[in-house]
């Protein structure tokens, strides 16, 4: 009961972060709904002129696209703002502390990235439901590809976690990562086909795109929610993020190891 | 005093980087052919603290006072030789070490910065499983020690300097930890502040009995709460023993100032050594003698002033420092 307890304390950090600032909450609602109306109008209107393209019916790009801005929110809060990644903690020195509890470093990450992911789902399936009742998006295709685009989707938050993790971590050798993580929000935005769905890119793009993480984050739930990858063709994706999920597992568990032993407190 | 709680055991800790040429070709340079530089911040440091001892660990800048902490916590791998605390290797295990250490680094917080600091202590009850009524008497018990009540609902952010490390100190103990390491505790703090933690850092020890290795380049605070001091400097113990005793052996002595009523007849008394302007200076090494001047002169009548100067303890401590670059030299 009190590992439960320690884990959901911890968990519950960004939730509470946002919770007792209601300035910060009401602007991120703010933000999502305007996006999500901002989304929905700009596909309508692209899609105005033409009855499909690339393969997508308006339905299917208007609710891909609104799913995707949702998909933004899913992540939770920006534990940059809260001031507890490892990069700021290692650039300010307080990172001891992490080293002076009962949870290691690593659980905590994970714990804290769990959370956020809790917190980020709570405002996703929230307003989910809302656009459904307004109509801004459609149901999914079929019972199949909706309990496949849940499975896809979970898995492609693992890969997401893995990588960024990762990102953090490096940073007990590099002390900042803002180039690397420009990089990896930009890949992680245009190969997950967050902008633009992949199937309005050329053949080469998404032949690259197939084989990065990025895609199985967003690309593949949401083809399977819409349709567009039919249930009977998920195996190949969600041996991706599986063989994904086992490589950057293992690269952050030998990350976290080497860090342990190496770290170093900046400032005395 | 108890048993061996602490123990040093010819610790080393290498640190190795590279350093940047200066200069714009200096830096291309050191992208292409980095310069590897290796630093020897602690070198075989030897030393043991036993239950309910206060030391202070005392050193100039970057003498390797904190790396040792750091080691000593569980923090820090050492590169060579060996730390004990309640003899636990204390890297080797660091969630259970955790449980037996509570740590203050003065300069750093490890209260989350966006939350009331209340939250950030019902945070560590739950990391560090604390029964609710355990902590709700110890909680009590530290509000009242360090008059956390009146800001504790504030975020660190909104905090002055002291009330964020009063509530780190809070923070620290909230598991009641039998061991404490407070690297600089009380630094950039004002005066008052600065007495209300000296005080709360001797109560711990006195009266709870914990154990507590300081760092601090505050003097006064050193003669007010350690009996022992460790002197580290080049990464290398060069004192370790009574303050008393340091005082004794690197001090330059005492000195009595007394000015005499005007016509008074100064009598013969030992240890004068000048006289200027109406005062009267005397001065020695062996505080008997010191004790003994002091008594004859409170008995006479015609001593209209009169003042007793031990050594400083920062003249000591220089002391210590030249002599020890002296003999190496």
């Amino acid at each position: 009961m009190t590992e439960l307890r320690q884990a959901a304390r911890i968990a519950r950090t960004s939730a509470l972060y946002e919770v007792l600032q209601p300035g910060r909450l009401a602007g991120a609602g703010a933000q999502l709904g305007v996006q999500i109306f901002l989304t929905w109008c700009l596909w309508r209107a692209l899609y105005d002129a033409v009855p499909a393209s690339s393969g997508l019916s308006r339905e299917q790009a208007v609710s891909y696209a609104v799913l995707a801005t949702l998909y933004g929110r899913l992540r939770g809060p920006d534990r940059d703002v809260a001031g507890d990644t490892v990069r700021q903690h290692v650039w300010s020195g307080s990172i001891v502390y992490w080293y002076l509890r009962p949870v290691t470093p690593r659980r905590y990450h994970w714990l804290r990235a769990a959370g956020d992911q809790a917190y980020g789902l709570a405002w996703a399936a929230v307003t989910y439901a809302v656009c459904r009742a307004l109509g801004l998006i459609g149901p999914p295709a079929s019972a199949g590809g909706a309990a496949l685009f849940g499975l896809t989707l979970l898995l492609g938050q693992f890969v997401l976690y893995y990588l960024l993790a990762l990102v953090d971590v490096a940073c007990f050798w590099t002390l900042r990562n803002f180039g690397v993580l420009a990089i990896i929000r930009l890949a992680s935005s245009l190969f997950a086909g967050a902008i633009v769905p992949l199937w309005f890119f050329p053949g080469w793009f998404r032949a690259i795109s197939s084989w990065l993480p990025f895609e199985s984050s967003l690309h593949v739930p949401l083809s399977l929610y819409i349709g567009r990858i039919a249930p009977a063709d998920a195996g190949r994706y969600l041996l991706v993020q599986v063989v994904w999920i086992v490589l950057l597992a293992l690269a952050l568990r030998l990350a976290w190891r080497r860090a342990d032993q190496q770290i170093v407190v900046q400032g005395g | 005093m108890g048993e061996l709680v602490i123990e040093a055991l010819g610790l080393r800790k290498v640190f190795r980087g590279t350093a940047r040429r200066p200069g714009f070709g200096g830096a291309l340079r050191s992208l292409v052919a980095p310069e590897r530089v290796t630093t020897v911040a602690v070198d075989d440091v030897s030393f043991g603290v036993r239950a309910g001892e206060l030391l202070a660990l005392l050193g100039p800048n970057g003498a390797g006072k904190s790396t040792t902490i750091k080691m000593l916590s569980g923090v820090l791998v050492p590169s060579a030789g060996r730390a004990l605390v309640a003899g636990h290797v204390p890297h080797l295990d660091r969630p259970a070490n955790a449980r037996r250490i509570g740590a203050v680094f003065g300069q750093r917080t490890q209260l989350w910065w966006d939350l009331p600091a209340l939250e950030s202590f019902a945070m560590l009850r739950d990391i560090f499983k604390v029964e609710e009524a355990a902590y709700r008497l110890r909680l009590d018990e530290l509000a009242g020690l360090l008059e956390l009540s009146s800001f504790w609902k504030q975020r660190p952010r909104q905090m002055s300097l002291g009330q964020r490390v009063r509530c780190d100190l809070a923070a620290a103990l909230l598991h009641d930890p039998p061991i404490i390491f407070l690297d600089e505790p009380t630094i950039g703090m004002d005066a008052v502040v600065k007495e209300q933690v000296r005080e709360f850092i001797r109560y711990q020890t006195a009266e709870r009995g914990r154990t507590i290795i300081l760092t601090t380049h505050d003097m006064a605070e050193v003669s007010r709460l350690a009996s022992r001091v460790v002197l580290i400097n080049e990464g290398r113990v060069v004192y370790d023993g009574s303050l008393a005793d340091l005082q004794k052996e690197y001090g330059s002595g005492w000195k009595v100032r007394v000015t005499f009523a005007h016509g008074a007849v100064p009598p013969a008394l030992p240890g004068l050594v000048g006289t200027a302007g109406g005062e009267h200076l005397f001065a020695g090494t062996d505080p008997a003698a010191q004790r003994h001047l002091l008594r004859e002169l409170l008995d006479r009548d015609d001593v209209e002033d009169l003042q007793a100067h031990g050594d400083d303890l920062e003249d000591v401590m220089a002391a210590v420092y030249r002599k020890r670059a002296e003999t190496t030299r």
